[in-house]
């Protein structure tokens, strides 16, 4: 994707967009395009890791508004539990205290299960079921993936989705000479 | 209707069986010069449609004329699709379709407004779509707020909870079966006219309402998704989004 001049959601000029919502109904809207936004942006500046503390996202300064530390929270705590986000650090503890301090996020704008599913999908389609093979280097780069999600997938994300896909008995995997060589049949 | 402003006149209030057989025969009269009445101006209508047939089916403004003179005699030439006025006119197809594609659009947006919608929002969301619809025989594009609100009119007599409602100058489209009363509606209007945005103060001060009952009707829409909070440095406030849309570059009518 090229990088051109990202496109706001209506929502997010909408003063209250930067509010969590007390009423639950209306905060699950909020927080679906919130996550929407997020992902969107991501992708569209191909950036993999987002830095809760440097998100240029949570503030909206010609409008006025700004997300506070705690409306920053709900918004990834949500962003993990959809699938899409992944704290990339664990806990760090100093000699006075041991605290979960997550400030690095992946974006995952497909989940593992959703990749695996395209990536099937996609399988069939080209005629690869039934015992098909193609290398992890083709998923990701071949002529024939032009428009899938996983084209120019990062190959440690496209092969989480291929455990997805190996665990539900759809595919295995076997080592080639290099490891973008790495094939998989699919049944 | 006449009979009833006939009476009155002091007919029927005097006693005597002289007076109410004049009462009778006056009443029957004026029933029967009514009915008249009524007859020649459906015919009237009736000659109107036949000769402007194609006007009506291709203008906006004209066929809400047309219906507006038609209302009064009790006359819905958007009743059926067969039937006399069906066939005269072919709109019943339009505006049956009209109202499930506006129907469509509303329980699409209920959850960002709460079920509630401008129709110029509405017409702007079919028009950026592209919709089309069948109008005797032809597909057009060209239909106004008014057919909107026509359609839904013909919705809410089938049920479903859908019906239109004033703001101010506006008239918005409600999918839900809340209950708005009048100081949501008031609110809503004084919120058209601050870019969609009130305070409990704001409304205090327009309505000369107790804080208590503003928070109320506030409460009542901000629970049902027609308002969201803004929670701004301390000062909080209460926007609507099927209000606040509106403001955004509509086409005209």
């Amino acid at each position: 994707m090229v990088k051109s001049d990202f496109e706001f959601p209506e929502f997010y000029n909408f003063p209250p967009f930067f509010t969590i919502q007390p009423v639950l109904a209306t905060r699950e809207k909020q927080l679906h395009l919130w996550r929407e936004l997020i992902l969107r942006y991501h992708t569209a500046y191909k950036i993999k890791t987002l830095i809760v503390h440097d998100c240029p996202l949570w503030k909206n300064t010609n409008l006025g508004r700004e997300l506070d530390s705690t409306d920053i929270s709900i918004i990834m705590n949500d962003l993990i539990e959809s699938g899409h986000g992944e704290w990339e650090d664990l806990t760090t503890s100093t000699s006075t205290s041991t605290s979960a301090v997550h400030t690095r996020c992946r974006i995952l704008w497909r989940t593992p299960q959703q990749l695996a599913s395209d990536i099937y999908e996609w399988a069939q389609v080209h005629g690869f079921g039934g015992g098909g093979v193609c290398t992890v280097y083709e998923l990701h780069s071949g002529e024939d993936v032009h428009g899938m999600s996983f084209q120019g997938a990062d190959e440690e994300l496209l092969r989480r989705g291929l455990e997805v896909l190996e665990h539900q008995g759809k595919c295995t995997m076997f080592q080639g000479d290099t490891s973008s060589e790495d094939g998989i049949k699919f049944y | 209707t006449m009979a009833h402003r006939r009476r009155g006149v002091g007919v029927g209030r005097s006693s005597g069986p002289k007076f109410s057989k004049k009462a009778e025969e006056l009443k029957a009269m004026s029933a029967e010069s009514a009915m008249e009445t009524v007859k020649k101006l459906e015919v009237k209508i009736t000659d109107f449609a036949k000769k402007h047939k194609s006007e009506i089916q291709e203008d906006p403004a004209l066929r809400q004329k047309f219906l507006q003179m038609c209302a009064p005699l009790g006359i819905d030439p958007l009743l059926s699709k067969k039937g006399f006025w069906g066939s005269l006119l072919g709109m019943g197809d339009f505006y049956y379709e009209l109202a499930v594609k506006v129907a469509e659009v509303c329980v699409a947006s209920r959850s960002r407004n709460g079920g509630i919608i401008s129709v110029a929002e509405v017409k702007n969301i079919l028009s950026q779509r592209g919709t089309k619809f069948q109008l005797a025989g032809q597909s057009t594009k060209k239909y106004s707020r008014d057919d909107i609100a026509t359609a839904i009119s013909k919705l809410s007599t089938l049920g479903g909870g859908f019906r239109t409602v004033k703001v101010g100058a506006s008239t918005m489209i409600v999918s839900v079966p809340t209950e708005l009363d009048s100081d949501h509606m008031e609110i809503m209007k004084l919120a058209q006219e601050e870019e969609g945005c009130v305070t409990v103060n704001t409304v205090r001060q327009e309505t000369q309402w107790s804080e208590e009952r503003a928070k109320r009707a506030l409460d009542l829409l901000l629970s049902q998704g027609m308002a969201w909070l803004d929670m701004d440095r301390g000062v909080e406030s209460y926007w609507f989004p099927s209000v606040w849309k509106e403001g955004f570059g509509m086409d005209d009518a």
